[in-house]
């Protein structure tokens, strides 16, 4: 990418800048601000109609349109690779459209960043990291306001068989239906995870673990549905009743889920 | 406006191998009753498949559509109505090294018209389709302004100025190719494309 030297009216280049400096204190800069950059940049000239073509090395070439609106095939193939911002022509100065498409490029890389680090590439679901910082945050909420929450683990029975048997294409496979059916089974605002080969774990906010039962049971349903005949196991433990600490909570759910496997700690 | 969760929502269909536009369709009560996607590819049928279950995570009463990216490589729309007579189709555009000139072949409506430049391949391809749109009786009343390469792209996108005689604005267009020569044309077919569309002897 070229650096180009932008020339912007002061008011528009505070706007411009202040808007992103906010997103960025809440770490929220991603798509949300690419159509509200587009929204202003309508606004500010009377356009009808923004395209904001952006590039991405883990993406295709994006494009965003003004309120989030679809783009025709024909034009998404006329843009495509040709990154910039697109609008009524000789409306918006060469040098403004150029400050909009570098704002906008940041905001996707950084959504991009954020996402990946904090998502399991294989479910799309949190990864290891995402889970354990949700879980802190979780369990000092409990510690302070006694908000209950309820802590699942999940083990897959006999996934390393699947694998060895029937390759990790399969096994693979077998994984996504996973995630996809957990996210299906939680509700707003639950924590839904991978933080292992096989292993899951599952925040259920505002739940008392006789609560988990339903969980578990939609679980089921959905597994069924994403036509995997795959087996697991859950251990359950819940905050603040059974701990305020994370991994001694994580502990507790574990055993219960050997407990019920019959697998004794050492 | 769109909350944190279908920010992320709208990134992981994005993610999808191939999609390039992810548009939604809000109903009365500020729900997304409608999403659509536009996939580059040949086979859009395991993103339409993933597309959906994702949607019915977020928006399970949506409706998803997904459509597959149009190559117009050989082809430049100029009839507003669409019909198969309104287009202007780049037949063939290439530079003889030879004798050192840009030729660029035309068709419209089974009219063939061949334009010829001595530049090279970035100005050639601009002026080579004007000629030939000359050659099919158009009358084109801009000059060439500028055609550039954005290099720092991956590949030959090209954007071409066009200025008109009378005073009005400058027409841009801009394609990507896989040689420069025909992102040239093309390029110039779109930034011609309304005015086309407006002339009787189109249609």
């Amino acid at each position: 990418m070229t650096s180009t030297a932008v020339s912007l009216d002061e008011n528009y280049e505070s706007w411009l800048f202040q808007a992103m400096i906010d997103e960025l204190a809440n770490n929220e800069l991603g798509i949300k601000f690419i159509y509200t950059v587009l929204e202003h940049l309508a606004k500010r000239h009377d356009l009808t109609d923004v395209v904001a073509v952006l590039e991405h090395e883990s993406l295709t070439t994006q494009t965003f349109r003004l309120g989030g609106a679809a783009v025709s095939p024909e034009w998404a193939a006329r843009m495509a690779g040709a990154s910039g911002v697109y609008c009524e022509p000789d409306v918006v100065s060469p040098s403004e459209l150029d400050a909009v498409r570098t704002a906008c490029q940041l905001a996707l890389s950084l959504h991009v960043a954020r996402y990946t680090a904090l998502t399991d590439a294989l479910t799309s679901i949190a990864n290891r990291r995402a889970f354990d910082n949700f879980l802190a945050e979780s369990t000092v909420r409990s510690a302070r306001y006694g908000w209950a929450f309820t802590l699942v683990v999940i083990d897959l029975k006999d996934f390393k068989v699947v694998n060895d048997r029937s390759g990790h294409e399969v096994g693979d496979r077998l994984l996504r239906h996973f995630g996809f059916a957990l996210r299906l089974s939680v509700r707003q605002g639950d924590l839904v995870a991978r933080i292992g080969g096989d292993e899951f774990a599952v925040i259920l906010n505002n739940a008392e673990g006789h609560e988990a039962m339903g969980f578990v049971e939609r679980l089921r349903e959905n597994v069924i549905k994403a036509g995997e005949s795959i087996e697991f196991t859950t251990g359950t433990a819940t905050s603040p009743r059974d701990s305020t600490d994370p991994a001694e909570l994580t502990r507790i759910a574990d055993a219960r889920l050997y407990a019920k496997r019959g697998i004794i700690q050492r | 406006m769109i909350s944190p969760t279908e920010e992320d929502f709208e990134l992981e269909l994005r993610s999808l191998h191939g999609v390039v536009n992810v548009g939604f369709r809000y109903g009365d009560k500020g729900d997304v009753d409608a999403v659509s996607l536009v996939v580059h590819g040949d086979d859009v049928g395991p993103v339409r498949v993933l597309a959906k279950q994702i949607a019915a995570l977020y928006y399970p009463d949506a409706t998803v559509s997904v459509e597959e990216m149009k190559p117009v490589a050989m082809a430049s729309h100029a009839g507003g109505g669409g019909s198969e007579g309104a287009r202007v189709v780049l037949v063939r555009a290439e530079f003889n090294s030879h004798e050192g000139f840009c030729e660029v072949h035309l068709n419209v409506n089974g009219r063939v018209g061949v334009g010829r430049s001595e530049n090279g391949p970035l100005i050639g391809g601009a002026e080579a389709t004007l000629d030939a749109l000359r050659q099919l009786d158009f009358d084109i009343p801009f000059y060439l302004v500028g055609s550039v390469n954005v290099a720092t792209v991956r590949g030959w996108p090209v954007i071409v100025t066009l200025r008109p005689r009378a005073n009005d604005a400058d027409r841009h267009g801009i394609a990507q190719a896989e040689t420069e020569l025909v992102s040239s044309a093309k390029a110039t077919l779109n930034a011609l494309n309304r005015y086309l569309s407006q002339l009787e002897n189109f249609s």
